[in-house]
C-alpha cells in the first residue's frame, strides 16, 4: 500500500478522501490557491503545497504544478477526486509518464469512454442497449433527415462536442426537422467551433439510473447496485437515493449484468459509473461512464457497507479485489441531499459568503460530508458544494423521514441553501411516491417560493434578538468578571 | 416597544411588553402571545410560545435578520428603520443606480467603450460568481465615461465597475441618478 498519496482535489471531496487515508495509515499531501488558503482540505492534511492564483488554470487545473507537489513530497499517488484533473486524459498519462499511480483507470480508458459516440461504439459492441441513434457525427443535411426517419420521432438532435445543452433540439416532427438540424449545428458551431452534430431517439420523462462499479486489473470486476439521480436542476443533480423506487429484481440484475459488460468492453480499471436512462417500460440504455468517484457515491457506501475510496487505494496499488457478486447485498434504503450555497428562491442562484454559524445534524443513521466549518467564507470562484447530507434507513419512508428531520435540524447562517426547498421536495406527494422523473422540479416546483408558516415565530424570533442585544454590553461585563470556579470556592479545605 | 416588521410583502404591527427576566407578552395585529426565551448564544433563540417550544437561529443587525425556523429562513425587515434611512437619501426604496456586482465576482467581458451611447437596461458588464454569469445593465440611458475594471479583476458589491453619465439635455434625473465622476 501507498504510504502518501496526493489529493488534487479541495473541500468536501478531497477531505472524504482524506478521512479514509488516514483510516488507513496513509500520509496526505493536498494542494490549494489563494482562495483556499483557510479551505478545510488544508486544514486536514497532513502536508499543504500552495500553487497559486485562485483560477483553476492556475491551481487545481495546472497539470506541471500538480505533478511538481507529487514529487516535491514524495507521493507515490495522486487521487484525482471529482471535477478539475478528474477525467483528464492527459493528467492520468503524465502520471503514468512520472511513475505517480493515477487512482482511477488507465488514461486509455479515460480517453475512450470520454468520447461520446466512441463509448457508444464500444458498449453496443459489448452487446450493452444503447439509445437508439447514429453512431457517428454529420453535417449533411440531407443524411441526418434520412437518419432522423430511420431513428424515429420525437428524435433529439445533439451537438458531438457538446455539453451544457448547447446545440440540443427535440423535434417531434419531420417537418420541423430540416429548420431544427440547421439551428442546432450553427448553435454548436458558435459555442464549440464544431457544428457536427447526431440524433438519438428522445425519451420523455426517462429515470436517470447509474450502476456503480468497481474492477481490477486482472479482470474481476462486480458493480454495487444502482443510484437514482433523476432529481435535477440544471442538469445538476441534487437528490440522490439508493435503491431506485423503480427497480425490480429482475431489472436489477439486467441492469447490473450490463454495467459489468461495460466494464469489460471498455477494459475498466477501479471505481466508476455506468448512467442509464430507464423509460417507463423497463428499457434502459446507456447513457455514459464516468471515470471517477461519484459525488453521490456515499449513499452506496451505506447501504453496501463498503467504503469505495478504500477500494479505490487499493486496486490502484496493485491489490486484487476481494468482493465477490454474489456475497454483496443492498441493506436498507439511502438518500443524498447536496447542501449548495445558492437561493432556491432565486433561481438556485450562487449565494457566496461567510458562515457566521453552522449546525450540523447528528444521529442515527447520518453522515455528514462538509467541506465548511463556522466562520469559514465561501469562496466565489468554485463550484459552491458545501456539504452532502446522506442519511440510511431501513426503507424509502424511513430515510425521507429522517432526512426530513435532518435538514430542519442543519442551521447555516450567512449563506442560502437549498435546504427548505429540499424539505418540501422530500415532503411532496410525487416523490414519496417515487414518481421521479428527470424533469421533476419543472413539473412541480418551478417558480418555488417556501411555505413560511412559522413567520410569527419569525417576529417574536426578531423581537427577543432586539431586546437582547440591547442588553448584550452588560452580560458581556457580567461575563468578564467571570463566575466563581470550584477552586475559588472550595478554597483549600478540600485538601 | 413597537416594531412595525416585514416579512415578504406583509407589514405587521407588533408590540413587546417586557414582563420579568426573559419573559416577554408580544402583541401582533389583534391576537397576543407570552413568550419566554433563552439566548442559547449570539444565534440561537430557545422559544416558549404559549407552552410550545422552538429554536429559532438569528443573524443580522437591527434593520434586517434572517431568522431560521425548522430549516426555513425568515427574512425580517424593521420597517421604521428601513423608512428612515430610505428618506435620509430622499427618495423611496433605494434601487440599484450603479453597475455593480451583486456579490462578489470575477469580471468575465466588458461589452462597452468609453463614450459609447447606451440605453437603460443595456448589457455593459457580464460577471461571473460560482460559475454562473450574469449580466449587469445600464441603471439609465447615458454616456459611458469610464471602465474601471478589466476583464479578471476580482470586484466587489459597490465596487462600480462602469461611470454611466446622463447626457446633458437627456431626461432630468433625480440627484441620486448623477453618474460618480
Amino acid at each position: 500500500m501507498f504510504r502518501k498519496i496526493l489529493v488534487a482535489n479541495r473541500g468536501e471531496i478531497a477531505r472524504r478522501v482524506i478521512n479514509t487515508c488516514r483510516e488507513m495509515g496513509i500520509a496526505t499531501v493536498v494542494v490549494y490557491s489563494v482562495a483556499d488558503r483557510e479551505a478545510v482540505h488544508v486544514l486536514k492534511a497532513d502536508q499543504a503545497i500552495f500553487l497559486g492564483n485562485s483560477e483553476p488554470s492556475e491551481s487545481y487545473l495546472n497539470i506541471e504544478k500538480i505533478i511538481a507537489a507529487a514529487k516535491e513530497t514524495g507521493a507515490e499517488a495522486i487521487h484525482p477526486g471529482y471535477g478539475f484533473l478528474a477525467e483528464s486524459p492527459e493528467f492520468a498519462e503524465r502520471c503514468e509518464d512520472e511513475g505517480i499511480t493515477f487512482i482511477g483507470p488507465p488514461s486509455r480508458v479515460i480517453r475512450e469512454l470520454g468520447d461520446k459516440t466512441v463509448a457508444r461504439r464500444t458498449v453496443s459492441q459489448g452487446g450493452v442497449p444503447v439509445i437508439p441513434g447514429m453512431d457517428r457525427a454529420e453535417s449533411d443535411p440531407v443524411l441526418l433527415e434520412r437518419e432522423s426517419a430511420r431513428i424515429g420521432y420525437p428524435v433529439l438532435i445533439k451537438a458531438a462536442a457538446g455539453g451544457g445543452g448547447k446545440g440540443m433540439r427535440v423535434v417531434t416532427r419531420p417537418e420541423d426537422f430540416h429548420e431544427a438540424a440547421l439551428s442546432a449545428s450553427s448553435e454548436a458551431k458558435s459555442a464549440f467551433g464544431n457544428g457536427a452534430i447526431y440524433l438519438e431517439r428522445y425519451l420523455a420523462r426517462p429515470r436517470h439510473v447509474e450502476f456503480q462499479i468497481v474492477a481490477d486489473r486482472f479482470g474481476n470486476a462486480v458493480h454495487l447496485f444502482e443510484r437514482e439521480c433523476s432529481i435535477q436542476r440544471r442538469h445538476q443533480k441534487i437528490i440522490e437515493e439508493t435503491p431506485s423506487p423503480a427497480m425490480t429484481p429482475k431489472l436489477r440484475e439486467r441492469m447490473g449484468e450490463a454495467a459489468i459488460a461495460v466494464a469489460a468492453a471498455s477494459g475498466y480499471v477501479n471505481a466508476g459509473t455506468v448512467e442509464f436512462l430507464l423509460d417507463a417500460e423497463g428499457n434502459f440504455y446507456f447513457l455514459e461512464v464516468n471515470t471517477r468517484l461519484q459525488v453521490e457515491h456515499p449513499v452506496t457506501e451505506m447501504t453496501t457497507g463498503v467504503d469505495i475510496v478504500r477500494l479505490q487505494l487499493e486496486i490502484a496499488a496493485g491489490e486484487r479485489l476481494r468482493l465477490r457478486q454474489k456475497h454483496l447485498r443492498q441493506r436498507g434504503h439511502a438518500i443524498e441531499c447536496r447542501i449548495y450555497a445558492e437561493d432556491p428562491e432565486k433561481g438556485f442562484y450562487p449565494s457566496p459568503g461567510k458562515i457566521v454559524y453552522l449546525e450540523e445534524p447528528s444521529g442515527a443513521g447520518i453522515r455528514n460530508d462538509s467541506g465548511i466549518y463556522a466562520g469559514y467564507t465561501v469562496p466565489v470562484e468554485y463550484d459552491p458544494i458545501l456539504s452532502k447530507l446522506i442519511v440510511h434507513a431501513e426503507d424509502r419512508d424511513a430515510a425521507i423521514t429522517r432526512m426530513i428531520r435532518a435538514l430542519r435540524e442543519y442551521v447555516i447562517l450567512g449563506v442560502r441553501t437549498p435546504i427548505p426547498f429540499l424539505i418540501e421536495v422530500l415532503q411532496s406527494a410525487p416523490f414519496r411516491a417515487g414518481e421521479t422523473f428527470t424533469d421533476f422540479i419543472d413539473a412541480h416546483f418551478s417558480n418555488w417560493q417556501p411555505d413560511r408558516k412559522d413567520s410569527d415565530l419569525a417576529r417574536i424570533a426578531f423581537i427577543i434578538d432586539e431586546i437582547a442585544r440591547q442588553k448584550r454590553p452588560l452580560a458581556v461585563a457580567a461575563r468578564e468578571e467571570g463566575y466563581p470556579t470550584p477552586w475559588q470556592t472550595l478554597g483549600n479545605r478540600w485538601r | 416597544m413597537d416594531y412595525r416588521l416585514r416579512i415578504g410583502d406583509e407589514v405587521w404591527y407588533c408590540r413587546a411588553d417586557s414582563g420579568e427576566e426573559n419573559a416577554v407578552r408580544i402583541t401582533m395585529k389583534d391576537h397576543v402571545v407570552n413568550v419566554r426565551y433563552s439566548m442559547v448564544s449570539e444565534h440561537q433563540i430557545h422559544l416558549m410560545v404559549d407552552g410550545t417550544a422552538t429554536s429559532a437561529f438569528i443573524t443580522g443587525g437591527e434593520d434586517e435578520k434572517m431568522v431560521v425556523i425548522e430549516g426555513v429562513p425568515y427574512p425580517v425587515q424593521n420597517e421604521d428603520i428601513l423608512t428612515q434611512a430610505a428618506s435620509k437619501r430622499k427618495g423611496p426604496r433605494a434601487v440599484p443606480q450603479q453597475v455593480t456586482p451583486p456579490m462578489p465576482s470575477v469580471v468575465v467581458r466588458i461589452m462597452v467603450s468609453p463614450g459609447d451611447l447606451v440605453r437603460k437596461g443595456d448589457g455593459v458588464v457580464v460577471v461571473m460568481a460560482m460559475k454562473m454569469e450574469s449580466t449587469l445593465t445600464a441603471p439609465h440611458d447615458g454616456r459611458v465615461r469610464n471602465i474601471n475594471a478589466a476583464v479578471g479583476d476580482k470586484v466587489m458589491p459597490g465596487q462600480i465597475l462602469v461611470d454611466i453619465e446622463k447626457e446633458e439635455g437627456a431626461a432630468t434625473g433625480d440627484s441620486g441618478e448623477k453618474a460618480v465622476p
